[in-house]
């Protein structure tokens, strides 16, 4: 930056004994001598961020941290945009830049070759504005969980390549279901370059055959550590990958978007390991208590068919008798109706039937005295004369 | 048929048969036809777990295919 190729001749005329520039010549001059100004990192806080899709450049304004002193900055748009920080007014960040003159203009500025949020705060800040956004979108809503599979066809782990995470995960996957088949995939997840490499991966993962539940495993780790899982790219692919997605990032109290992003959240690997496999044992339980039940239902639908075909066979056995009860009965009532009819209950009550000859004798007109009669009482019978008849 | 049928599915429909046996609904026929069905897919579920074998792979490490970003 120092070369002195970079140097212009700047022309003077005469006036006289004074030297007189242009406006355009000082300009050019001062800027070629700012260009010598080596590059380095300035401190401070954004304001009056200005970014526009036509622009070549982003603008804004540095202030001082203390007295609140002031730095017009400029950045090419491409390369403020590929850092993908979000940065917004009130920011702290170190910028890394030269002086440089708009000639045009005359105005001075700090042209900024890159950018670094400052401390823990800004992120702290970025990631809660993320939140916010992401959350008003409804990435995070309990409607797009989905549940997990009851027996994974094929685990994908996504992990780190620190031993921990992984080897808590593998331990307690085998010691609840020693059958699971675990797809491991060791990628970045620190660093500038971990969101895609986490994007890239859990794509690949999610669509290996038989894959059909993905692990996110990462240790404990600084806050630093663990922001590529709170990058907006990581949340959104976690959100809309294709099978379910199981966050198991950082320790308790850490909360990378990417837990809320996913369908389910686990504090360590080890508890993500409870979630994705079924205990075997529990498993083998509650399949023999369905059978059992299976078995012990059956059963008792047969015993009611056979009760109720058993009752079926009785009625189908004892309906002749009942037949046979019934006609007795009928016979019976028909018996008592011609008892009645008969003369005998008549003549029990004191009544007699008088015959002649030719016949019951009905009128007195067809017994004339000395005719023979024979009188037929309840018990015996008389022979008798008539003696007078009256008419 | 039932060949495809998943483990998760065989088990939610073992547990169907037998609340739909536990109700009494089902008569003697119907009954019989599900018994043997649920025991069909008590031998599914169980073979699953008894045909599947752990296994641990590794997925080509994926660092390396990174595009640096823009």
């Amino acid at each position: 930056m120092l070369s002195y190729s970079r140097l212009v001749k700047v022309e003077a005329t005469l006036h006289g004994d004074r030297k007189v520039y242009s406006v355009s010549a000082f300009n050019r001059g001062v800027g070629s001598w700012l260009s010598r100004l080596p590059t380095l990192w300035v401190e401070g806080e954004i304001t009056e961020l200005r970014r526009q899709e036509g622009w070549q450049s982003v603008f804004f304004t540095l202030k001082d941290l203390e007295d609140g002193s002031c730095l017009p900055a400029s950045m090419p748009r491409v390369t403020f945009d590929a850092l993908r920080l979000d940065v917004a007014d009130g920011d702290k960040v170190h910028v890394y830049g030269r002086p440089e003159l708009y000639e045009a203009r005359g105005v001075f500025r700090l042209r900024a070759l890159s950018l670094e949020p400052l401390g823990l705060g800004a992120a702290l800040v970025r990631i809660e504005r993320l939140k916010k956004a992401l959350a008003a979108e409804g990435l995070f809503a309990a409607e797009r969980k989905r549940p997990l599979p009851l027996l994974p066809g094929r685990i994908g782990l996504l992990t780190g390549n620190e031993a921990a995470a992984k080897r808590d995960f593998l331990t307690a996957v085998a010691a609840r279901f020693p059958a699971a088949r675990v797809l491991v995939a060791e990628t970045l997840v620190q660093g500038v370059k971990a969101p895609g490499a986490i994007v890239g991966t859990l794509g690949d993962l999610s669509a290996e055959p038989e894959v059909d539940v993905v692990v996110l495993a990462r240790g404990g780790g600084s806050f630093e550590d663990l922001l590529p899982f709170s990058d907006e790219r990581v949340v959104r692919a976690v959100a809309a990958c294709q099978v379910p997605v199981v966050s198991a990032v950082g320790h308790e109290q850490d909360t990378p978007l990417c837990d809320l992003a996913a369908d389910a959240r686990a504090s360590t690997p080890t508890a993500a390991a409870r979630l994705v496999v079924p205990d075997e044992r529990e498993l083998r339980a509650d399949l023999t208590r369905l059978r059992t039940a299976l078995g012990r239902d059956t059963r008792r639908t047969l015993e009611r068919a056979r009760q109720s075909l058993q009752a079926d066979a009785q009625r189908l056995r004892g309906a002749p008798a009942l037949l046979l009860e019934r006609k007795r009965a009928r016979l019976d009532t028909l018996a008592g109706r011609l008892r009645a009819l008969s003369p005998r209950a008549t003549l029990e009550r004191g009544y007699a039937i008088v015959r002649t000859e030719s016949g019951i004798v009905r009128s007195a007109k067809v017994a004339a005295p000395g005719t023979r009669i024979d009188v037929e009482l309840a018990e015996g019978a008389l022979g008798a004369r008539v003696e007078e008849t009256r008419e | 048929m039932s060949t495809e049928l998943g483990f998760e599915q065989a088990r939610a429909e073992l547990e169907r048969i037998v609340a739909e046996l536990e109700s009494g609904r089902a008569d003697l026929e119907e009954a019989v036809r599900l018994w043997e069905r649920g025991e069909e897919l008590y031998r599914l579920c169980v073979g699953k777990l008894d045909a599947a074998e752990g296994k641990i792979e590794e997925l080509g490490r994926r660092a390396e295919a990174v595009k640096p970003e823009g």
